[in-house]
């Protein structure tokens, strides 16, 4: 196991993010549909350089937004903005975790490619439920249950792909599920090699490998 | 934990062997070991076993459950039981590698014995697979699995524990309010 002197903050998976976790950084800039309920002066160019066809009264003069913009924003910023109880936005759920769409989830989590989906699905799905849409408990229920009906099959190619070219079955993985899929395959690795006995033999760590050699012109000053 | 850690653990188990070299008593912290008489059989730990095979000073004589017969019995009734059934060694995967990688010029009918807990081995690991699916799927949140030995608990468990892990929180996704107190209205 070479990888084990680097250890990257895992994602949060749950409502809450982990502050320094890469994937959730990622994660926070995915785009969320939203309408703003209020005017932003001096903000208009939050929406101009959205790529999205905005088909809104773009570039006065002053710059502002005009009363219930349709465009989006990133996860990170439609989270700050949003106020229970004062109305800023209104956030629109995306197309994926609708009713149309969790009926699909329901019927065959298989068949779905979650990383065109995503490819934060459960990340970006279980961050949806801080907006208090009244679908939140049908949301968080497909959810689950499209983990649930992955796992078995996640688990199988997993522990199943030793020394394989695994890029076909990660591709349609969602990235908390290649994660997943990375641990399984390194409990598989780890056995395989045992029971070969290359465990016993001794090899130099990929950091010294990978080191090159100092120059003494470069340690004297 | 790594395949081989758990290995180091197995080599602590006894084995009998017969030396050809005779020794006092001799005083290891873990314990006493010998006197050692040539021909005699005294019961030593496995790594000590096999330093001294390889030294050509000892004959390793094989476990009792090591043996044809047994294992084909162990393999028919793994395969009729739904649960895990008792397993001969806690450390039955180890020792058959240990024994008969170094040791299987003493072992009789050692390549039947490979297959065997091979095949044992294979049975007991789809059997996990298959009750690990059925667990999740039925969105347990404990298990009781008795007779898993060490190496089998230890090649599936980054992936169950992290996969339960998630589970877990996307579960606790369904009871609004027990993480809502980070995001207040100002």
């Amino acid at each position: 196991m070479d990888t084990q002197s680097y250890q990257p903050v895992q994602a949060g998976v749950g409502m809450e993010e982990n502050f320094l976790s890469l994937d959730d950084i990622l994660l926070s800039h995915e785009r969320l549909p939203i309408r703003t309920e209020c005017r932003f002066p001096r903000l208009g160019f939050l929406e101009k350089s959205s790529d999205t066809q905005d088909i809104l009264e773009v570039g006065e003069v002053t710059g502002d937004n005009v009363m219930g913009t349709k465009m989006e924003l990133p996860l990170w910023l439609s989270k700050g903005l949003y106020e229970r109880k004062r109305r800023v936005l209104t956030i629109e759920l995306p197309k994926v975790y609708r009713e149309g769409w969790r009926t699909v989830f329901n019927a065959d989590p298989n068949v779905v490619d979650l990383h065109k989906m995503g490819p934060y699905y459960y990340g970006l799905g279980s961050q949806m439920l801080h907006f208090d849409n009244p679908e939140n408990p049908e949301i968080a229920q497909t959810l689950l249950q499209t983990f649930i009906g992955r796992f078995r099959r996640n688990m199988d190619s997993s522990q199943n792909a030793y020394n394989e070219d695994t890029s076909a079955l990660v591709e349609r993985l969602d990235c908390l599920e290649r994660v997943l899929f990375t641990s399984g395959q390194s409990g598989l690795n780890g056995f395989q090699s045992w029971e070969k006995g290359q465990a016993s033999q001794l090899t130099a760590s990929s950091l010294v490998l990978n080191y090159r050699k100092r120059k003494i012109a470069d340690v004297q000053p | 934990m790594d395949a081989s850690e758990v290995e180091f653990l197995a080599e602590k188990e006894m084995v009998t062997i017969i030396p050809n070299f005779s020794l006092d008593r001799i005083y290891l912290i873990g314990g006493d070991l010998g006197p050692f008489n040539p021909g005699l059989p005294v019961d030593v730990p496995v790594w000590l076993a096999l330093n001294l095979k390889q030294r050509q000073k000892c004959r390793i004589v094989p476990p009792a459950w090591m043996d044809v017969e047994k294992l084909e019995e162990i393999r028919e009734l793994e395969r009729k039981e739904d649960t895990f059934t008792p397993v001969p060694s806690p450390y039955y995967m180890e020792l058959t590698k240990l024994l008969l990688n170094y040791a299987s010029d003493n072992i009789p009918k050692a390549d039947e014995i490979r297959t065997l807990v091979k095949d044992i081995w294979d049975t007991r690991i789809a059997k996990l697979r298959l009750s690990a699916d059925s667990f999740i799927s039925q969105l347990e949140a404990h298990a009781k699995l008795d007779n898993l030995t060490l190496m089998e608990i230890n090649t599936i468990r980054a992936f169950l524990l992290d996969s339960l892990n998630c589970m877990y929180k996307l579960r606790s996704n369904l009871q609004p309010g027990s993480s809502k107190g980070q995001f207040m209205d100002y």
